[in-house]
């Protein structure tokens, strides 16, 4: 077997906070974050491509960092905010980034999209000029296979551009 | 002639809000109380008997409801292709034999993933290994082992082949007489796999009264239901494909896999719903990749570079089963004879058995092998002829109008138009051969290169043609139905764009239902590069059945000829009065009225080639293939790092005839795409198999571009086409072509940059250096 025995399946009670709501869920301590959000919570915006950290389709942001969900186990996010794409637009109205997103055509089979619109999202709030280099090292995680990144790069202009109209 | 307003236009994807929240439902995302996860046992042998397999211990796990083995299933076999040539070969789970690493054996259905995993390894298989055989040429000869019985109709003393295709016209041997030089080379390619981001998935439900459900991540619901019904036992009406979203499909969820019938015999024996999902590992291992090809050459020019004769033998790695092999070996005849006039030429392919995971599709399906190859010979010719690679090229291109030999037309080909377009906008002429000229200097070394291709777009294979529907609303809003799927290529947006444009409404107000086998009308799928131009021309004959009843009943309320009404902004007024008008909504009302009821309903069908009963014949290439041929010339330009061996592509420039482009901001995603695909497959994809174990299977070890490897792309549209309301119009297609011309590019961009000729792909820093007398 590949698990350990003894106490590992014990559930333990933790509570998360995902996507400004709190939820107090019984779960075991092997369960990964994904999981947690995908069959527990219902929030199947986060995507699995690989579930070993290689693609990026499941970032989420914990306290506003991106963090591969498929490597991050539920219990180490007690103290965490979490939050996943369902979280962005409010009241039906998508943000700056997503909205730059469909505008630039960087939406195709949009698998990778919820994790790249995280991705941005994080980068925009830390460095809200980004240079194609700053660009590039903060999506290096994500992979898409649809769109070639041209326009996902040309969404993240867009979207600098306006928020900094915005400021 | 009026403006178009919604077609040719950079509208917005309409399911791009849903996919950016995170709302679009793909096939994983479906939650039905009491589903059970299941998984598939696989081969860990590339060839072997299976003398028996043991369940009991597996079936007595706290939480396994369902074990399923080959004797539980009907064995009835189903394939890629399904002719009387080429019957069914594949069965959903192995009875008595394994023929390559991977093949499914049995199928567990449980309450948990763990129960799963443990179930899994419980299974007692007892195998007697057989010799395998993995090189195609090696499978070839006599005294390989078998991996099935040679196609008895080649007779040639071949061991082991799938398929033969054969074609020829002209006199080639003639034609070599005639040329003034010949040139013989062979070129190989290598393995490569799609790549899609969402893994295979499919959640199946058996609900009670005997309909089985199905979400499945594929690349059309009507193809999936025929051969899941078939190998189930099911009629037709039983089996009802759901809408899913997909993440990404490339040619590589066509056919039908062994988790989707798995998936659905397990909720039909535990009447719960069953989720199988694929891990990554299992894609690389176990599914199915691309073709590599083996592709022999001859040509035969005259002095001033024009074409009198060509010949080719190919060879193709096809895998355990025929899958789509026996279809490569039948396009790559195409890919061959499309750009280029060649009056005399020989084709021959062979689709061989080997102990290798199944082939199916992979965007272009077999035309970047076979354009790497001819664009690098050309390019080898016209050095030798002294001539500008731009100018062979266009001295043998094809015109508009021109006959092809199986009797298709290729139209208002724009192809020279491409050449010539590519090569200005690059300054191709005054760039190539620079590097080389100027001599070896620097660690940095740049190339250009050209590629052309060109693709068919449609053709006739099951379900053969596309229907759509269009109900008016009370509101005078639209519903659209369409069995399309909109796998990220913009299905659902086109079809809107084209209802939008015929009755003067906002795309906006257009619904889209899509790809349900029970409530939308039957589709080609999005794997024969057709949606365009068959599935739109249906959308528009819908659109117009629904436009004459509306014209129809504002004649009357209006009291004016049909002839004198004018659609604009979702009403309809009298030419000469524009102030007086009814909107959609009134005459929606009006027509209920006077029609006793019956709503506003319109239907369109488009069926390809109207009058050609079936497919060209596979083997003998004989009968239509399109009416739709797309053509493009690319420019590639490299960066080589002659320390390194590293090669960046710096810039693609893609000229193309498109036909008419619908949607340009989706014709420049599925060019980038396109693209960034080539730039992987040339430097740095490949699946690695020893003995028919993948070696490298996950993104760690089989590197995709990632965002450091974007390449600037651009575009120029050569137009060719029209759209013009109310009439049937043709388009090209945009999703395959583009991603073999340019790879053939970046190839002659590398030889342009050191010198040094590459006859096999992926090239690797290995192959540079050794290629720069770096390594040995």
């Amino acid at each position: 077997m590949f698990f350990p025995q003894g106490d590992f399946e014990m559930k333990t009670i933790v509570e998360l906070t995902v996507n400004g709501e709190r939820h107090e869920l019984a779960i075991e301590p092997h369960w990964t974050l994904l999981e947690v959000l995908r069959e527990h919570l219902g929030l199947t915006g986060t995507k699995e491509g690989c579930g070993t950290g290689e693609c990026g389709a499941c970032t989420v942001l914990a306290d506003g960092n991106p963090i591969l969900s498929c490597l991050t186990l539920a219990a180490e996010c007690r103290q965490m905010h979490i939050t996943t794409v369902e979280g962005l637009a409010k009241e039906g109205k998508l943000t700056i980034v997503q909205e730059a997103f469909w505008e630039s055509g960087a939406v195709q089979c949009g698998f990778c999209t919820p994790g790249m619109v995280l991705s941005v999202t994080a980068l925009l709030q830390e460095n809200p000029v980004p240079s194609e280099i700053a660009m590039s090292k903060a999506l290096e995680g994500n992979l898409c296979r649809c769109t070639g990144y041209n326009k996902i790069i040309e969404a993240v202009h867009l979207a600098a551009k306006r928020l900094s109209s915005v400021r | 002639m009026t403006e178009l307003q919604y077609v040719g236009k950079r509208i917005l994807r309409k399911d791009g809000p849903r996919k950016i929240s995170g709302s679009s439902i793909y096939a994983g995302d479906i939650r039905l109380p009491g589903t059970l996860v299941g998984g598939i046992l696989r081969s860990p042998h590339p060839h072997a008997r299976i003398v028996g397999i043991d369940t009991s211990a597996a079936k007595r796990i706290s939480g396994v409801k369902e074990i399923i083995t080959g004797k539980d299933t009907l064995g009835i076999k189903h394939g890629f292709v399904e002719t009387p040539r080429y019957p069914p070969d594949q069965l959903a789970l192995a009875i008595d034999r394994v023929r390559f690493v991977g093949e499914e054996i049995a199928a567990v259905a449980a309450t948990d993933a763990e129960a799963v995993e443990e179930a899994l390894s419980a299974i007692g298989v007892e195998y007697e290994p057989l010799p395998g055989v993995f090189d195609p040429v090696h499978a070839m000869e006599l005294n390989a082992p078998e991996v099935h019985p040679s196609h008895p109709k080649v007779k040639e003393p071949f061991h082991n082949i799938a398929g033969k295709t054969e074609s020829s016209w002209g006199d080639v041997e003639a034609g070599f007489v005639q040329s003034d030089h010949v040139f013989e080379h062979r070129f190989k390619s290598h393995l490569r796999t799609h790549g899609y981001l969402e893994s295979q998935v499919t959640t199946a439900y058996f609900e009670p009264g005997g309909k089985l459900n199905v979400w499945t991540s594929s690349q059309g619901p009507f193809i999936k239901r025929a051969k899941l019904s078939a190998t189930l036992g099911l009629p037709m009406s039983a089996v009802r494909i759901q809408k899913a979203y997909v993440g990404g499909a490339f040619g590589g969820k066509i056919d039908l896999f062994s988790h989707e019938y798995c998936a659905a015999l397990l909720s039909i024996r535990t009447g719960r719903p069953v989720r199988i999902c694929a891990s990554r590992e299992e894609v690389f291992i176990a599914y199915r990749h691309g073709q590599p090809l083996i592709v022999q050459m001859k040509t035969g020019v005259k002095k001033d570079g024009t074409l009198v004769a060509q010949q080719f033998c190919v060879i193709n790695n096809c895998g355990a089963y025929r899958g789509s092999g026996v279809v490569v070996i039948f396009l790559v005849w195409g890919f061959a004879m499309l750009p280029y006039r060649v009056p005399n030429l020989k084709y021959e392919g062979y689709a061989v058995y080997t102990n290798n995971p199944i082939r199916c599709p992979q965007r272009g399906h077999g035309a970047p092998q076979m354009r790497f190859a001819i664009e690098s010979q050309l390019d080898m010719i016209a050095e030798e002829l002294k001539l500008d690679p731009v100018e062979i090229r266009l001295m043998n291109a094809r015109n508009p109008g021109e006959l092809l030999p199986n009797g298709d037309n290729v139209h208002n080909c724009g192809l020279k138009d491409c050449i010539r377009k590519a090569s200005e906008h690059t300054g191709f002429s005054e760039v190539y051969g620079k590097a080389r000229r100027t001599g070896p200097e620097g660690r940095f070394r740049k190339g250009i290169g050209m590629g052309v291709s060109a693709y068919f777009g449609g053709s006739l294979i099951y379900p053969n043609s596309s229907s759509v529907v269009v109900k008016m609303n009370d509101d005078g809003t639209f519903t659209l139905l369409t069995g399309a799927l909109d796998i990220g290529q913009g299905a659902e947006t086109i079809l809107a764009q084209i209802v939008a444009e015929e009755l003067h409404v906002p795309v906006d107000e257009i619904q889209v239902i899509a790809a349900d086998t029970e409530t939308t009308p039957v589709d080609i799928g999005a794997w024969i590069s057709g949606c365009a131009y068959v599935s739109g021309n249906a959308a528009r004959e819908a659109a117009m059945q629904v436009k004459n009843k509306l014209l129809e009943i504002a004649a009357d309320e209006m009291g004016a000829n049909r002839e004198d009404l004018i659609l604009e902004n979702k009403s309809v007024y009298v030419t000469g009065s524009r102030q007086t008008r009814l909107t959609y909504k009134e005459l929606y009302g009006a027509s209920l009225r006077k029609n006793r009821g019956d709503p506003i309903i319109g239907e369109g069908h488009w069926r390809t080639m109207r009058d050609e009963p079936m497919h060209p014949s596979l083997a003998t290439t004989k009968g239509r293939w399109s009416e739709n041929y797309a053509f493009d010339c690319q420019v590639a330009e490299v960066e080589v790092d002659t320390e390194t061996g590293m090669v960046k592509l710096l810039r693609a420039v893609t000229a193309h005839d498109c036909g008419f482009p619908i949607n340009p901001l989706l014709v420049e995603g599925q060019i980038d795409g396109q693209v960034s695909m080539a730039l992987g497959h040339a430097f740095m994809e490949e699946v690695l198999m020893i003995e028919g174990r993948t070696i490298n299977p996950s993104w760690l070890d089989y590197h995709m571009p990632c965002i450091h490897n974007v390449a600037v792309s651009e575009h120029i549209d050569v137009i060719t086409e029209s759209y013009t309301p109310g009439s049937p119009y043709r388009t090209k297609e945009v999703g395959e072509g583009y991603v073999s011309g340019i790879l053939a590019a970046i190839a002659n961009a590398v030889y342009d940059a050191i010198g040094v000729r590459l006859h096999s792909t992926p090239f690797t820093p290995e192959k540079i250096l050794r290629a720069l007398g770096k390594i040995k």
